[in-house]
C-alpha cells in the first residue's frame, strides 16, 4: 500500500473520483444504515456532536422522504445514496425513482397553521441544517453539501 | 427506545428514554394512548434522555399536544439537550410548546 494511503485512511473519501454509494430498499428500517455508513466514513475527522447530529439528521430526512414519498414505500423500488468529501466538503446525493416534487412548492412548516401540522418538517430542516441544497430539474435527487471545517 | 411514566405531586411525569425518530415513533405515540384517552390534565415530558429526535420525533410530541389541547390538557417539555432544543427553535415549535429547562422547575410551577 503507498505510504500516502497509509497515513490518510480517509484518502479514498477526498478524492471525488472515488464516490461511494449505498442502495437500499424503499423500508424506513434501512434510513439508519444510511446515515451509519456515512457517519462512519466520517469518524476521522473529529467533527463535533453538533455536526455529527445535523450530518445524520439531514442523511436520514433525505432518505426518509424518498423512501415514503419519492418511492411511496414501494419495496421494489430503490434509494441510491451517494457520498464523498472534497475540499473539506461532505458531499450527498439521495435519488429515488419516483417522479419528483417541487420542492419549492412546499409550504413553510413554521408559519401560520402549518406550524401544528404532523409533517413538513423534514426538507425545511435539511435547508436550514445543510450549507447547500439542489435539486434536479425531476426533483427526484437532492444533493446537500456541509462544511467540516 | 423507552417511556416510563411518574407521578409526582399530582402530575404525569414521562421519561422517555432513547431516540425519538420514525421507527421509534409508532411506540412513543402507543405510550402516551393511555395517557389521552384518559385525559390527564397536567403532563411534563423529560426529554433529558433523548439523544436523538428527527421530524418524526418533533410531529409525534406536535400530535400529543394538539391532543392533549383539545381536551383542555396542558403539556409542559423540559431538560432538552442544546441540540434538542435548536431544532424547536429552528422549527418555532417553540413558540407552540411551554419548554422549562428542568423537571424540578416544571412540577413546581405547573
Amino acid at each position: 500500500m503507498p505510504d500516502m494511503l497509509r497515513l490518510d485512511p480517509l484518502a479514498f473519501l477526498r478524492n471525488p473520483r472515488n464516490k461511494k454509494t449505498v442502495t437500499v430498499p424503499s423500508e424506513t428500517r434501512y434510513i439508519r444504515k444510511v446515515s451509519t455508513r456515512i457517519l462512519d466514513a466520517l469518524a476521522g475527522f473529529a467533527l463535533d456532536e453538533g455536526r455529527v447530529f445535523d450530518v445524520r439528521l439531514c442523511v436520514e430526512e433525505a432518505v426518509r422522504n424518498a423512501i415514503v414519498h419519492g418511492n411511496h414505500s414501494d419495496r421494489r423500488l430503490s434509494v441510491r445514496v451517494t457520498y464523498w468529501i472534497e475540499d473539506s466538503k461532505l458531499f450527498i446525493e439521495v435519488e429515488d425513482e419516483g417522479s419528483g416534487y417541487d420542492h419549492n412548492a412546499l409550504a413553510d412548516p413554521t408559519t401560520g397553521a402549518h406550524i401544528t401540522k404532523n409533517s413538513g418538517r423534514g426538507v425545511y430542516l435539511i435547508k436550514k441544517l445543510m450549507d447547500r441544497v439542489s435539486y434536479n430539474d425531476t426533483g427526484n435527487r437532492i444533493m446537500m453539501v456541509k462544511n467540516l471545517s | 427506545m423507552s417511556v416510563k411514566i411518574e407521578n409526582k405531586n399530582g402530575l404525569s411525569v414521562f421519561h422517555v428514554d432513547g431516540e425519538m425518530d420514525i421507527n421509534s415513533s409508532p411506540g412513543i405515540k402507543k405510550s402516551f394512548d393511555k395517557l389521552l384517552s384518559a385525559r390527564t390534565p397536567k403532563v411534563i415530558i423529560n426529554l433529558s434522555k433523548v439523544t436523538y429526535v428527527d421530524s418524526s420525533g418533533l410531529a409525534t410530541l406536535v400530535e400529543i399536544l394538539k391532543n392533549m389541547r383539545s381536551y383542555g390538557g396542558k403539556l409542559r417539555l423540559s431538560n432538552l439537550s442544546a441540540k434538542v432544543r435548536s431544532l424547536f427553535e429552528i422549527t418555532k415549535l417553540e413558540k407552540l410548546f411551554e419548554i422549562i429547562a428542568n423537571e424540578e422547575e416544571a412540577v413546581s410551577t405547573f
